[in-house]
C-alpha cells in the first residue's frame, strides 16, 4: 500500500467511527425509571414451544423432567438446552446482547441484578404467589423494587463438625471459640476452618455480619451502609479465630475434606454439596460427622443461595413460559424435582415431604432457611464482593485493625456504586 | 508441463532465458503483484470481516462507558474519550497486576525459550532413537488438561507432603508454604507455566532446526569447531528468525498469562499473582466492559511494546555474530579447501 | 574428497577451540559415549513433564473419593472403567466428537491454506505495503482474546451464524499465528530458488505449489498441529455460538457434566479429559515425522 491509499483507508476508518459515535450517548435515563407493572398471563393449558436453558446436573435432567409438563398441556413443546456453569454468565450476557435469548432460563442467585438491570429479563406476574418461597430466596429475585423470575432451588451454608472433637454443637458466638478451643485441646491441629479471603470468602463471613445484626445497604439499595459497628463486631469475631490460631490462613486447596475426615481440622462452614463429598471420602467415618445451625450473634442467621429461573422480556411465548416456571413451582413438583437432582427447593411446603423431612441431614438446612439472608440484589455486587474477598485477605493475613477494613469496603464499594 | 529447472551453481543453460516471454505476456512484475494480491485475498476477506471488525468495536467500548446493563442498547452510551485509559494507569490494583505481569515475562520468556532451545537441540541431534516417543513425550503438557495439571502442581508444592520440600530436606533446607507465600507464589507459578509452554515450542524449534544443514555441521566438526561453537556459529543464525517467533509467541502469551493463577492462586495470596489478564477477566465479569476493553488495549499495547524490541534484538539483520573477533576468511578457507 | 560445494552462509568458525566452559549438555555429534548421557538427561526431563499427564490417566480410573486424596495416589486401588462408562452413557458422545471434528479439521485445513498462502507473499513477494501489512495481522495476534468476544458475537448473531457449523469456523479460519509461523519460516528458503523458478517461467502458484510448499513441511506440519489442538480445545467460543447442544463441541459437552455450582466431579471431568486428548495424541503422532524431514539444502547456492 502507498501512502495515499493508507491515508484513504484512515479517514475511511475515522468517517465510519465518527459515525458510530455520532450515533451514541446516553438517552434521558428513562431506562432506569420505575419499571412498568408485569402483564398479566393468559388462562389456560400452555401452547406453543419455549426454550429453556439451565446450567450443569439439572440441565441434564429437566428436559426428560419436562414431560410431566408436557402431559398436562398437550400442545406445548419445551426445548431444554444443558449449559455448562464454567462460563454460563458469559453465555447469556452474550446472548443478551446479540439478541438470542431463550424463553427461560436458570440464572444463579448473584447474577440476579446484572442481568435485571439490562433490562432483558420480564418482570414476574401476579400468577405466581411469592408467599410459597422462603423469605431469603424470595429477596433474590427483588430488584430494586421488582421481582424477576422466581427462586427454584436454594441452597445454605450450616456448621460441620465432629463429634469425637466437639461433643456438644455450639449456639452462640462464645460458643463457638469456646468449641473450637476444646477442639485443639483434644488433639485437632485447627478447630476450624474459615476462609481467609480470596474468591467466596464473603460466603463465609456475611452470615457473621448477618448474625450481627448489620445491614450492607439502605433501605431502598441505593447506597451502602458497610461501615457500621455491627460490621466492625462481625470482623473483630472473625479475625479472631485467625489471630488465636483456631483457624488457617493458608490451607492448600483441597486439603479441607481429608483434613476433616481426619481429625485435623474440627469443623468448618459449608453448604449441603458437602454431604455427598464427604461420604464418597471417607462412608464409614461419617459416623462422627454431625451438623449444626450456624451459631447466632445478636440473632440467628445463615447465607441463601442457589439458582432462580427467570423470564426473557423478549421471549415469543410468554405464556408458556411463565406457567412452565410456576409448575415447576408446586410443591409437589418441587419434591419430585429433589429425587431427581437432590437440589433443595425452595418452597417452604415441599420440605414436609418424607423424602425430604425423613433425611438425617436435610433438617438442619430446612431450620437454617428460615433465618436466611440473601445479599442485595444489586448490578454491582459481584464486584463489590470481590472487593470484600480481599479485605477479607487482609483481614486474616496482615492482622488489620477491623475497623479500619470496614472504612475501607465501604469507600470502595461507595465508588463502585450499587448500580440502581 | 515444463518442470522448475534443477539449478546448478554456475552453469546454467543460456537458451533457458526465452526471449519470447517478455514479450507475450504482461510485465512479469505486475502479473507477481496480482498474484500476490490474489494469494492474500481470502485471508484478508475473513480477517477484515471477523477480526478487524470486532477489534474496531471493542475499541470503540473502550472509548465510552460501556456497562452490561447497556448490552441491549450498546448505541446508547456516552463517549468519554480516554477517560477509562487514564483510570486504568491510575488504579493501583492495575499498577500491581502490571509488575506481576512484568516479573512473571521478563523471568519466564529467557527460561522457557533457553530450555525449549535446549531440549530441542537434543532431540534433534543428540539422540537417534526413540525420537518420536521423546518428542510425543515432552509434548504431553500441552495436551494435558489444567485439572490434572493443577492437581499434581499442587502436590508438588505442598508445605508438608510435597515432594519439591521433601527433595529440598534432603539437602538440609526447609522449603516454604509455595503457593501461600506472598513471595514464592510466583516463581512456582513460572516453574508451572515454563513446563506448559516449552512443548510447543519444543516442536516449534524442531521444525526450525530442520533448516541447518547437516553437511555444514559435519565440514566444521572435521575442522575441529566444538558442539557449542557449531551450535553458536551454524546453528543458531539459520535458526534465528524461528527464535525470533518462539519469543514473539512465548512473550505474547507470557503477557496474558491467565489460566496458572486462575486454577492455582486465584490471584493470591494478597494479590501477588494478579496477572493483568485475570484483573480484565474480572473487570468483564463484574460487567465493566468499558473499563475492561480500556485495560486491554493497555495490555495490547506492552505486548506490541515487547514484541517490537524482540524484532530489535532477535530479527532479520545481517547474519554476521557482531562481537566475534573475525578470522581472515583467506587462509581458512585454504585450511578448508586445500589439499 | 570434492571441495564443499558452497560457502557456508556465516564466517566459518576459528579453528582454534574458544576457551568456553562446556555446558553439561551440549556435546558433539559423533561421539559415541555422550549419547548415553543425553538420554538420561532427556529422560529424567521427561519424567517430570510427562507425570501430570500419566496422573491424569490413571486417575480417570479410580473412584470420586480417591481422586480427591491428599497426598494423591498413583496407581488407582480398583482399577474401574465406572468413569467412563458413567460418560458415555451421560454423553451423546459421537454427535459432540463429529462436531468438534469438522470444526477442528475445517479450520486447520483452511488455516494451511490461507495462511500460508498470505505467509508467502509476506516473506518473498515484493510489493509495497508488505510490511505494514504483516504488522497489522501481527498486531491482531496481539489483541487480548476477552476483548472481542461480545463484538465478535454481535455480529455473528447479525449476520445469522449463531448455531450453524460456519459460525464456529469462520471466525478461525484467518489466524495471524499461521500467518507469522509461515512466514518466518519461509523467509528462511532461500530466494534463490525462488528467483530461479521464476526465471523460469514458473507462474506465482506453481512456485508456491511446487517449490516452495515441499520445503515447508515441518513448517505446515507444525501449524496444523497446533491449530488442530488449539480449535479442538476451544471451549469459550463454541459454548457461546451453539445455542442448542446438537451444536456442542467435546470441550462444551465435558464441561456440561462435570463442573457444577459449587463442586466439581473430578472423575467425569478426568475421563472426559483422556477422552478428549486422544485424538490431538493421534494428530500429534500421525504428523510428528514430518518435523525431521530433513531438507537436503546442499547444493543449493
Amino acid at each position: 500500500m502507498n501512502g495515499i491509499s493508507r491515508a484513504r483507508v484512515g479517514a475511511a476508518v475515522i468517517a465510519v467511527t465518527a459515525l458510530a459515535l455520532a450515533g451514541c450517548g446516553r438517552g434521558d435515563g428513562t431506562e432506569d425509571g420505575a419499571a412498568e407493572p408485569a402483564a398479566e398471563v393468559t388462562e389456560g393449558a400452555a401452547s406453543g414451544s419455549i426454550e429453556v436453558w439451565a446450567m450443569g446436573t439439572e440441565g441434564e435432567k429437566l428436559g426428560d423432567f419436562a414431560a410431566a409438563f408436557v402431559a398436562e398441556n398437550p400442545d406445548v413443546e419445551v426445548n431444554v438446552t444443558a449449559v455448562p456453569w464454567d462460563a454460563a454468565h458469559d453465555k447469556i450476557a452474550t446472548a443478551i446482547a446479540g439478541g438470542t435469548t431463550p424463553d427461560v432460563s436458570m440464572i444463579g442467585t448473584t447474577w440476579m441484578g446484572e442481568f435485571a438491570a439490562t433490562g432483558a429479563l420480564d418482570p414476574t406476574p401476579d400468577l405466581i404467589d411469592p408467599a410459597g418461597f422462603f423469605e431469603g430466596a424470595w429477596e433474590t429475585t427483588n430488584v430494586g423494587g421488582t421481582n424477576y423470575g422466581v427462586p427454584w432451588y436454594v441452597e445454605t451454608r450450616v456448621l460441620y463438625y465432629r463429634t469425637d472433637l466437639i461433643p456438644e454443637a455450639p449456639t452462640d458466638w462464645a460458643g463457638l471459640t469456646a468449641a473450637a478451643q476444646s477442639a485443639m485441646d483434644a488433639g485437632a491441629t485447627y478447630g476450624i476452618n474459615l476462609q481467609p479471603g480470596q474468591t467466596g470468602a464473603w460466603q463465609t463471613f456475611m452470615p457473621f455480619a448477618w448474625q450481627a445484626g448489620a445491614q450492607l445497604v439502605n433501605d431502598d439499595a441505593t447506597e451502602f451502609t458497610l461501615d457500621s459497628p455491627e460490621m466492625v463486631a462481625a470482623l473483630t469475631e472473625y479475625q479472631s479465630f485467625f489471630t488465636d490460631g483456631l483457624a488457617p490462613t493458608d490451607l492448600p486447596q483441597g486439603s479441607l475434606e481429608p483434613d476433616f475426615m481426619a481429625g485435623k481440622i474440627a469443623s468448618f462452614i459449608s453448604g449441603p454439596w458437602h454431604v455427598g463429598i464427604l461420604k464418597e471420602l471417607d462412608e464409614a467415618g461419617m459416623a462422627n460427622v454431625a451438623l449444626t445451625t450456624l451459631p447466632a450473634g445478636e440473632n440467628e442467621a445463615s447465607f441463601i443461595g442457589g439458582a432462580n429461573l427467570a423470564v426473557f422480556e423478549a421471549t415469543d411465548n410468554r405464556d408458556a413460559a411463565w406457567k412452565f416456571v410456576q409448575w415447576l413451582s408446586q410443591p409437589e413438583v418441587q419434591v419430585a424435582w429433589y429425587s431427581e437432582v437432590s437440589d433443595l427447593p425452595s418452597v417452604s411446603a415441599a420440605w414436609d415431604d418424607p423424602a425430604i423431612a425423613d433425611d438425617p441431614y436435610l433438617g438442619v438446612f430446612a431450620k437454617q432457611l428460615e433465618t436466611a439472608v440473601a445479599p442485595p440484589s444489586i448490578p454491582t455486587w459481584e464486584e463489590v464482593a470481590s472487593v470484600i474477598d480481599t479485605e477479607l485477605e487482609n483481614l486474616a493475613k496482615t492482622g488489620a485493625d477491623p475497623q479500619e477494613i470496614a472504612t475501607a469496603i465501604q469507600q470502595q464499594a461507595a465508588a463502585i456504586g450499587t448500580g440502581l | 508441463m515444463s518442470a522448475v529447472a534443477p539449478v546448478r551453481s554456475g552453469a546454467r543453460a543460456p537458451d533457458r532465458t526465452a526471449p519470447a516471454v517478455p514479450r507475450r505476456h504482461p510485465p512479469l512484475r505486475r502479473r507477481r503483484t496480482w498474484a500476490a494480491w490474489g494469494f492474500a485475498l481470502p485471508f484478508m476477506a475473513l480477517f477484515l470481516v471477523f477480526t478487524a471488525g470486532p477489534v474496531l468495536m471493542s475499541f470503540a467500548m473502550a472509548i465510552t462507558d460501556l456497562r452490561s446493563s447497556d448490552l441491549r442498547n450498546p448505541l446508547a452510551v456516552n463517549f468519554v474519550g480516554i477517560d477509562n485509559f487514564r483510570a486504568v494507569l491510575a488504579d493501583p490494583l492495575f499498577r500491581k497486576a502490571a509488575a506481576n505481569t512484568a516479573y512473571f515475562v521478563l523471568v519466564g520468556v529467557p527460561l522457557t525459550i533457553g530450555l525449549a532451545l535446549a531440549i530441542a537441540v537434543l532431540l534433534n541431534t543428540g539422540i537417534t532413537r526413540l525420537t518420536a516417543f521423546f518428542r510425543v513425550g515432552y509434548y504431553m503438557p500441552v495436551v494435558t488438561s489444567i485439572v490434572a495439571v493443577a492437581v499434581v502442581w499442587r502436590f508438588l508444592l505442598q508445605p508438608d507432603t510435597g515432594l519439591i520440600n521433601e527433595v529440598l530436606g534432603w539437602f538440609g533446607i526447609a522449603g516454604p508454604n509455595w503457593l501461600a507465600d506472598t513471595h514464592w507464589a510466583m516463581p512456582s507459578l513460572i516453574a508451572m507455566a515454563t513446563w506448559r509452554s516449552i512443548g510447543t515450542l519444543i516442536i516449534i524449534f524442531l521444525a526450525g532446526l530442520q533448516g541447518v544443514p547437516v553437511s555444514l555441521h559435519e565440514a566444521a566438526a572435521l575442522d575441529g569447531a566444538t558442539g557449542w561453537q557449531r551450535f553458536r556459529y551454524i546453528t543458531l543464525p539459520t535458526v534465528r528468525p524461528t527464535i525470533l517467533f518462539g519469543a514473539v509467541i512465548t512473550g505474547i502469551g507470557y503477557l496474558q498469562f491467565f489460566e496458572e493463577p486462575f486454577v492455582m492462586t486465584q490471584g493470591g495470596p494478597l494479590n501477588s499473582t494478579l496477572s493483568v489478564s485475570y484483573y480484565i477477566y474480572n473487570q468483564f465479569g463484574f460487567g465493566n466492559y468499558s473499563y475492561a476493553a480500556a485495560m486491554s488495549y493497555v495490555l495490547f499495547i506492552a505486548i506490541i511494546v515487547l514484541t517490537v524490541l524482540q524484532f530489535r534484538l532477535l530479527g532479520d539483520r545481517d547474519p554476521r555474530p557482531p562481537r566475534r573477533r573475525r578470522a581472515p576468511a583467506t587462509p581458512v578457507a585454504r585450511q578448508e579447501v586445500g589439499r | 574428497m570434492t571441495a564443499p560445494p558452497t560457502t557456508p552462509p556465516t564466517t566459518p568458525p576459528t579453528v582454534r577451540s574458544a576457551v568456553r566452559p562446556r555446558r553439561a549438555k551440549e556435546r558433539s555429534i559423533g561421539e559415541a559415549r555422550p549419547q548415553v548421557w543425553t538420554y538420561i538427561v532427556l529422560g529424567l526431563g521427561l519424567l517430570v513433564v510427562a507425570s501430570p499427564f500419566a496422573w491424569m490417566v490413571l486417575s480417570s480410573l479410580k473412584s470420586e473419593g480417591e481422586i480427591r486424596r491428599v497426598p494423591p495416589t498413583w496407581l488407582p486401588e480398583a482399577p474401574s472403567l465406572a468413569n467412563f462408562s458413567d460418560l458415555f452413557a451421560r454423553l451423546d458422545f459421537p454427535q459432540f466428537f463429529t462436531n468438534s471434528a469438522v470444526v477442528a479439521t475445517a479450520v486447520t485445513v483452511g488455516n494451511l491454506v490461507f495462511c500460508s498462502m498470505l505467509g508467502y507473499v509476506l516473506a518473498k513477494s515484493e510489493f509495497g505495503g508488505r510490511t505494514w501489512l504483516f504488522r497489522l495481522v501481527l498486531a491482531t495476534l496481539m489483541i487480548p482474546g476477552m476483548v472481542t468476544l461480545v463484538p465478535l458475537f454481535v455480529l455473528v448473531a447479525n449476520i445469522g451464524l449463531v448455531n450453524t457449523y460456519w459460525g464456529l469456523i469462520l471466525p478461525f479460519l484467518a489466524g495471524p499465528f499461521g500467518v507469522f509461523l509461515m512466514r518466518q519460516f519461509i523467509q528462511g528458503i532461500p530466494d534463490e530458488l525462488i528467483d530461479a523458478a521464476r526465471m523460469d517461467g514458473a507462474s506465482e502458484l506453481r512456485v508456491f505449489l511446487q517449490v516452495v510448499m515441499p520445503l515447508c513441511k515441518p513448517a505446515l506440519a507444525t501449524l496444523a498441529i497446533l491449530t488442530f489442538l488449539g480449535s479442538w480445545n476451544n471451549f469459550l467460543w463454541p459454548l457461546v455460538v451453539a445455542t442448542s447442544e446438537e451444536k456442542y463441541t467435546l470441550p462444551v459437552a465435558l464441561a456440561l457434566y462435570s463442573v457444577g455450582q459449587n463442586q466439581t466431579e473430578y472423575g467425569l471431568l478426568l475421563a472426559g479429559a483422556v477422552v478428549i486428548v486422544v485424538p490431538v495424541l493421534a494428530v500429534f503422532l500421525l504428523l510428528q515425522r514430518y518435523f525431521v524431514q530433513g531438507i537436503a539444502m546442499t547444493g543449493i547456492k
